[in-house]
């Protein structure tokens, strides 16, 4: 495993430099713009794969009740909340440059932002039951709930009304419109934030198990 | 160096940054988790 991780700086570090410097820039954009979708798709992904794991975790405490598990789902909700709030900004820069201004109410921009309230009530839910018994459980039930939402929220309301927003990876056609250096990045940023999603998972989670039982020791 | 070129390498040098923070708060989470 740590191997992998040193892997990472690598890796990451080739497809940031290939990110800016191997493709052309996509027809029909303004300027360099289109190279946005390296960083600003694999955020939107890696908050989808987050909200996921979230839920898996929240349906699994709430089987097992192992607290484990609502370590596990806490991290995901956040760290997805922190890829969620980069989508929303790196998909803000590409609206002014493309659109002319930061914020369009977009359909896309709206439903995403929603996503992001949805998810952050998560966590002022957690803030606000004291009791540390019933807290997992009300969390992970409000997490099922989102994860009920999510999909609407990220694939189909965006696409319910006309948009703004380029075609997106799945679209109308059915297949990746993309030249082979773009494909080649853009996959490998998908796999190289998935990943760095999983490592931030391990160090969140298990912080978290040394809060939670040095709280338990504080008590006990 | 061109602009991209420019921009390419300090968004490098950002995430050499990110993955040392990270690095040592992943160590310092298995230290405690030894420790505890």
């Amino acid at each position: 495993m740590k191997v992998l991780k040193l892997l990472l700086l690598p890796y990451m570090a080739a497809v940031i430099g290939a990110a800016f410097l191997w493709p052309e820039p996509a027809k029909g954009f303004i300027g360099e713009s289109s190279r946005i979708v390296f960083f600003h798709v694999p955020c939107a992904w890696a908050s989808t794969l987050a909200f996921i794991v979230a839920a898996v975790y929240s349906a699994a405490f709430l089987w097992k009740g192992k607290p484990w598990y609502d370590d596990i789902a806490a991290a995901a909700v956040r760290i997805g909340l922190l890829f969620g709030v980069l989508t929303l900004i790196t998909g803000s820069l590409f609206a002014r440059v493309m659109w002319g201004s930061w914020w369009n109410w977009d359909p896309r921009e709206s439903s995403y932002l929603l996503l992001v309230f949805l998810y952050s009530a998560y966590l002022f839910l957690r803030a606000a039951v004291e009791d540390p018994e019933r807290r997992p459980r009300i969390a992970a039930a409000y997490a099922l709930f989102a994860a009920v939402l999510m999909p609407f929220l990220t694939f189909v309301a965006p696409r319910v009304t006309a948009s703004l927003h380029p075609q997106t990876v799945i679209n109308p056609q059915g297949k990746i419109l993309m030249d082979t250096p773009t494909r080649a990045v853009f996959f490998g940023a998908m796999a190289g934030f998935s990943a760095l999603f999983f490592w931030l998972l391990s160090i969140d989670a298990r912080a978290a198990r040394l809060r939670r039982t040095g709280e338990n020791l504080h008590r006990d | 160096m061109s602009s991209l070129g420019y921009l390419a390498a300090v968004n490098v040098v950002i995430w050499i940054g990110l993955f040392a923070y990270l690095w040592r708060l992943d160590r310092r989470v298995s230290e405690k988790e030894r420790s505890s």
